[in-house]
């Protein structure tokens, strides 16, 4: 059978659309971007409650008196759930779907109920619309309609249009065919025929459609989240993406809650709208009587009750802004109760510090109060010993104003976060910008747009509160939030049309090897590039309290814990920072103590000071292996910072020094093209683990199989079937083309495909049955610990020679830190030391590594000065 | 001059109507087309309707009666033949023109009523008017007197699905009315309704009959119904109109078995009357000086039996003028309730076949 190249064929229509028919899609965005701005303004006008009030008005009159109650009700849970912004944003991207499905789906509908051919040619389409993943089209969506409101209603229309149409057509088609031909019996045009009789007839049906397209729209908003479009949708997105179950509920709740409104109001209004319905509507009133509950409202009284409320509305904010009580420190301590006034700038990390300061010394006793203000009176502030420290200066460079004029009067403690290298990034075949000051007053050329990644992180505030607003950019640019996925297929798609973009990027990043980028410069260090963020203390306060001192200059978070915290803060809304860091405390429990140790030890050289930057690959060995050097180090008074990356970013961040150490390289042969385009810039520290293999694996109770050739002729034994891993990784290529043909075991055995913890979960109950299993492993690995098995012999070489596992580091490392530089090369570690540490990790669980680490260490005695001898 | 002349008008279904009417006209069998996959739903009809005229288009269910029908005011549009109305040939108009003669001059009334059940009922019967572009106030008067005539006052304000059966098909008549067509088409129209009642419509169809002298074509296959209100009744079989006549043509000169075999469920004394029995006067034993009673020829067979019974002799019948034209024998009467049209057979004959059966 040939190969179809549908794919390619595909590929090619979308590059032509690209190329020929953009300005057709240009168009059409600018008329989806206006109506949704438009639809959004006047849902966003009014003040949350009296809009709901409006809602509530609609309900009554459509549905009843308890309808309306219930609404004003389930609005009221959503401005609680402070989604209500979000909520009029999905509202307005569904309304607006549903306004243009219903332009394209009735008529289309209307057609095809009255030719066959067009209903045959039609009824397809929809099927492929409607069963189509919404991925599929979601990113080629992007690449024409870009990121935004946009391209989340043209995916909320592929998916909507179906039942619209389809609806249209039945309602038609059902409408009795003696009374379409009474009609035109007496002499009535079809057109009339149409709008008199048939679609009065319909309607019934095709509002019950419209009632389809607007569920299936709101369905689809928690994927239009994805294309950067605002709203719940984004607010789901981005707690999934956070594993946030309750965050995502609250977003999930919202939309049903939309959901149920719509569906009761769309209904209510097919009711109204039709002869037929509002017949039925009487009928079923005369029967039932009319009771409190179920008193609709009438049209005039609706209608005056909306203008009232909009009236109020449009006056003023009757009800204000939500007040937040300030909370008011606490008094009365068991501890000294001493008293210490933080003050902070309400930046994201700022404020996430302060915070957290403030739980962790209120927990060892302290009195701490905050104080909320802006930088100058900050610093003058702190200079006069109002406030005792801040956790919020950005040195160098940001604040050296600052630092020049107060510095005589303030003690630096030291740098708790960074350096970081956050930027804006451009094609570099967008000449003449370099810098993010050429950005100005070229709006015109990036569409007014700079592509952002997921409003969670953290350097989307700092971009949006700073960066924009130093290089005053913020009146000309608009941030879009999405996600890194899509703004990276946002950059891949126009960096193929060589068109202009600006995106948000930081280093290290593979965008940087796959994409010839500028980084823009910034002369005005607003991301704080090359900053690190200081903590400040009036003059004279780690003297008078050493302890507070000392654990300020030790304080160190990374941007993991950071991240999370100000994630943690942000949901938590305003005035509850508190409740948001004593809730991120506990599942982070191990900070308290770190941040603040009760006095004990604290050693360490001169090089110990420098933060290590470590990446690790999600692999086993590699997060056992850097887990037991954090901890080692952070007891000899080291500082790591462990960043999960992938191979390429981290060969790429050694040589650039970004980072400052990688324990998993697989050389010579796996890694070897990283190795070659980078050893220039990187240094080997020597392997601490060899030989690494891979293999087929059986438990050791299935006698008679040693070697990949004794597998021939037992298929029937493993049931034909190969455990494997992930598909489309090395190995399982290996085994594929290698090993299986080398041995003769492709007609015999099936390799099934799927995950790791899959083969391991499948491995663990085929050992407790004893039955017979063969697995894809790898050596190290601490399947090797926890079950007894026979790694089978490969004669062949087929899986290729073993790797050892060594340490690469940036080409400064060995002259930045000496000591460790010894102490690594001399690192080794046997299988099954290897693997019992794996086996502890698991065990433990995601989370807990340092904690698995530490069970680990005290069964191994002595193993923590072995590594890094005193 | 006739107001509605339908010349050989076909219908054929299916792929290339053409050719098959060519075919049929050559003598190809309506089923012989039919294994090809086309259907000729009426093939060769001719009749003339003259003004006034009550004219039944009677047949089983596939006759094709309701195709017939529907070529008569262009719904569908003949495979070949002409429909002339007032000389005008319908099948030559254009859409729009068509549609400009159905809006005024022909109206349908159809067999489950068609009502618009979102239109109230005065909005229906006012239907064709507002079509015809009548301004609401004029159409709302015109329409209450047509449900008026109808018996439907009073109603204006309800619903169709309100109503019963038989005063829904009044509203569809009404509806029919409104527009004042001089041409009615009534497609089965009271076949859906309960025997009373269709016998009460068929009573106010006659009576409005008298008053407003409309041209009716009636589908029915109902022979008693064709029989009630048929001033002629083509019986149709097989898309052919097999027999064109008067009720009493169709009872007493059925033209074949098919069309005999619907009439022997008819109750004939209802049907016939002195005109379709009696014979030529001037037969020797036709009484002619006396003074015994004497019947016209409208009079029915009931009364008529009811006379024989009292005369002595065949029954003069006399029309208004007082001139005999003709005498009924009161065997005749006897022969016609057992079917059997023929005269008396000489005793010393021999007995047919058929009147052993009779006996």
């Amino acid at each position: 059978m040939p190969r179809i190249p549908f794919g390619d064929w595909v590929n090619s229509t979308v590059d032509w659309l690209l190329d020929h028919m953009s300005w057709l899609f240009d168009i059409l965005k600018t008329i989806f971007q206006g109506a949704y701005d438009g639809v959004y303004d006047v849902l966003s006008a009014p003040e949350s409650l009296l809009m709901a009030g409006i809602f509530a008005l609609i309900a009554w009159w459509l549905r009843s008196l308890l309808g309306g109650v219930l609404a004003f009700a389930g609005f009221s849970f959503i401005i609680s759930l402070e989604l209500w912004d979000h909520a009029m944003m999905t509202l307005s991207l569904v309304l607006v779907a549903t306004v243009i499905a219903l332009v394209i789906s009735v008529p289309v509908g209307i057609w095809a109920a009255r030719s066959n051919t067009v209903s045959s040619i039609v009824r397809p389409v929809l099927d492929l619309m409607q069963t189509l993943p919404a991925m599929v089209y979601l990113i080629p969506a992007l690449l024409f309609f870009r990121m935004g409101a946009p391209a989340g209603i043209v995916a909320t229309l592929v998916f909507a249009l179906a039942p619209g149409v389809r609806m249209t057509e039945l309602g038609i088609r059902q409408v009795d065919k003696e009374l379409v031909e009474a009609a035109e019996a007496f002499g009535t045009s079809p057109r009339n025929t149409l709008l008199r009789v048939q679609l009065p007839l319909a309607l019934p049906t095709i509002m019950a459609g419209v009632n389809q397209v607007i569920m299936l729209g709101l369905s689809m908003a928690a994927l239009t989240g994805m294309v950067g479009a605002e709203g719940l949708g984004a607010d789901v997105n981005q707690a999934i993406g956070q594993l946030d179950v309750g965050l995502g509920a609250e977003g999930g709740i919202a939309i049903v809650i939309l959901a149920v409104f719509l569906d009761r109001i769309t209904s209510g209004l097919g009711q109204q709208v039709s002869p037929l319905g509002r017949r039925a509507l009487a009928k079923l009133r005369a029967a039932r009587g009319v009771k409190l509950w179920n008193y609709q409202l009438q049209p005039v009284a609706a209608l005056a009750g909306v203008l009232a409320l909009a009236l109020v509305a449009g006056g003023m904010g009757v009800f204000g802004g939500t007040s937040s009580p300030a909370t008011a420190s606490d008094a009365k301590n068991v501890g000294q109760g001493k008293k210490i006034n933080i003050g902070y700038i309400p930046w994201d990390e700022g404020v996430a510090s302060t915070f957290l300061w403030k739980e962790v010394l209120e927990q060892r006793g302290y009195d701490v109060t905050t104080s909320q203000l802006d930088a100058g009176p900050l610093y003058t502030s702190l200079a006069q010993g109002d406030v005792d420290f801040e956790t919020d200066s950005w040195l160098p460079t940001t604040h050296a104003e600052y630092w020049k004029k107060y510095g005589k009067d303030l003690e630096d403690l030291g740098s708790w976060f960074g350096p970081t290298s956050l930027e804006l990034s451009v094609p570099s075949y967008m000449k003449g910008i370099d810098s993010l000051d050429d950005l100005k007053g070229k709006s015109g050329t990036f569409d007014g747009k700079i592509t952002g990644i997921e409003p969670s992180a953290g350097m989307m505030s700092i971009l949006k509160d700073k960066v924009l607003k130093e290089y005053g950019l913020d009146k000309e640019y608009k941030v879009v939030d999405g996600s890194t996925p899509a703004m990276l297929a946002e950059l891949k798609a126009a960096y193929a049309k060589k068109e202009p973009i600006v995106t948000t990027l930081w280093s290290p990043h593979w965008a940087y090897s796959d994409f010839d980028l500028k980084k823009l410069k910034d002369p005005k260090g607003a991301w704080g590039k090359g900053d690190g963020v200081h903590t400040l203390s009036r003059k004279g306060f780690s003297k008078e309290n050493p302890t507070v001192g000392k654990w300020l200059k030790n304080f160190k978070m990374t941007e993991k814990q950071l991240t999370g915290l100000e994630a943690e803060i942000n949901k938590a809304g305003k005035g509850k920072q508190q409740e948001a860091v004593q809730s991120w405390l506990k599942k982070n429990p191990d900070v308290v103590d770190k941040i603040a140790p009760l006095p004990k030890k604290s050693s360490g050289s001169g090089e110990s000071k420098r933060p290590l930057n470590a990446a690790y690959f999600a692999w086993d060995e590699n997060i056992a292996v850097v887990n037991l050097w954090k901890r080692v180090l952070a007891d000899r008074g080291y500082k790591m910072n462990l960043t999960p990356s992938d191979v390429g970013p981290v060969y790429t961040g050694l040589a650039q020094g970004d980072l400052d150490i990688n324990f998993d390289a697989w050389l010579p042969t796996t890694q070897k093209t990283y190795w070659e385009k980078n050893k220039a810039n990187l240094k080997d520290l020597g392997s601490w683990y060899s030989p690494t293999s891979l293999e087929v694996a059986v438990p050791s109770y299935v006698k008679d199989v040693k070697t990949l050739a004794d597998l021939k002729g037992k298929g029937s034994t493993f049931g034909g079937k190969i455990i494997g891993i992930e598909p489309g990784t090395g190995v399982m290529a290996a085994l594929k083309d290698k090993v299986l043909p080398g041995y003769g075991l492709d007609k015999e055995y099936k390799i099934v495909s799927g995950s790791t913890p899959a083969m391991l979960t499948e491995l663990k109950a085929a050992y407790a049955k004893k039955e017979p299993i063969a697995v894809l492993l790898w050596s190290p690995h601490w399947a090797y610990n926890e079950y007894k098995l026979t790694k089978l012999a490969d004669p062949k070489v087929a899986f290729g020679a073993g790797d050892k596992i060594r340490t690469i580091t940036s080409k400064n490392f060995p002259s930045q830190y000496p000591q460790l530089t010894q102490w690594i090369k001399n690192f080794k570690m046997s299988e099954s030391e290897l693997a019992s540490l794996e086996n502890e990790i698991n065990k433990q669980g995601k989370g807990h590594e340092g904690d698995a680490v530490g069970t680990w260490l005290k069964g191994h005695p002595g193993y923590e000065d072995k590594m890094a001898p005193q | 001059m006739s107001r509605l002349q339908a010349e050989h008008l076909y219908k054929v279904f299916g792929r290339r109507p053409g050719e098959a009417v060519t075919r049929l006209k050559d003598g190809t069998t309506r089923d012989e087309l039919r294994a090809d996959g086309t259907t000729a739903a009426v093939v060769d009809a001719s009749f003339d309707v003259d003004p006034g005229q009550i004219f039944v288009v009677m047949g089983l269910s596939g006759s094709g009666k309701s195709t017939l029908l529907r070529m008569l005011n262009g719904l569908l549009e003949p495979t070949a033949g002409r429909v002339l109305f007032d000389g005008q040939d319908l099948t030559a108009l254009s859409a729009r023109e068509l549609r400009a003669v159905r809006s005024k001059k022909i109206s349908m009334v159809f067999q489950h009523f068609a009502l618009f059940p979102h239109r109230s009922v005065l909005e229906n019967a006012a239907y064709g008017l507002e079509v015809q572009g009548v301004p609401r106030e004029e159409r709302e008067k015109r329409a209450t007197e047509a449900l008026e005539m109808t018996g439907l006052a009073g109603w204006e304000k309800s619903w169709p699905d309100e109503l019963s059966g038989g005063m829904q098909q009044r509203v569809g008549l009404a509806r029919a009315l409104a527009t004042d067509a001089d041409l009615l088409l009534m497609d089965e129209s009271f076949s859906a309704l309960d025997p009373l009642i269709r016998r009460d419509m068929q009573d106010q169809l006659l009576e409005l009959q008298k008053r407003l002298k409309k041209t009716i074509v009636f589908i029915t296959h109902d022979l008693n119904e064709a029989m009630r209100l048929g001033d002629r009744i083509a019986v149709m079989r097989d898309g052919e109109i097999v027999q064109n006549g008067t009720a009493e043509d169709i009872l007493i000169n059925p033209a074949d078995d098919y069309v005999a075999s619907f009439t022997k469920d008819v109750d004939r004394t209802r049907v016939l009357t002195a005109a379709s029995m009696m014979t030529d006067p001037h037969r020797p034993d036709a009484g002619s000086g006396c003074s015994c009673e004497t019947v016209t020829p409208d009079t029915s067979f009931n009364d008529l039996c009811g006379v024989a019974a009292r005369v002595p002799h065949p029954v003069a019948v006399k029309d208004t003028k007082g001139k005999l034209v003709g005498v009924v024998h009161q065997s005749r009467l006897v022969g016609f309730l057992g079917e059997y049209a023929e005269g008396p057979i000489a005793c010393d004959a021999a007995p047919t076949k058929k009147a052993v059966a009779s006996a």
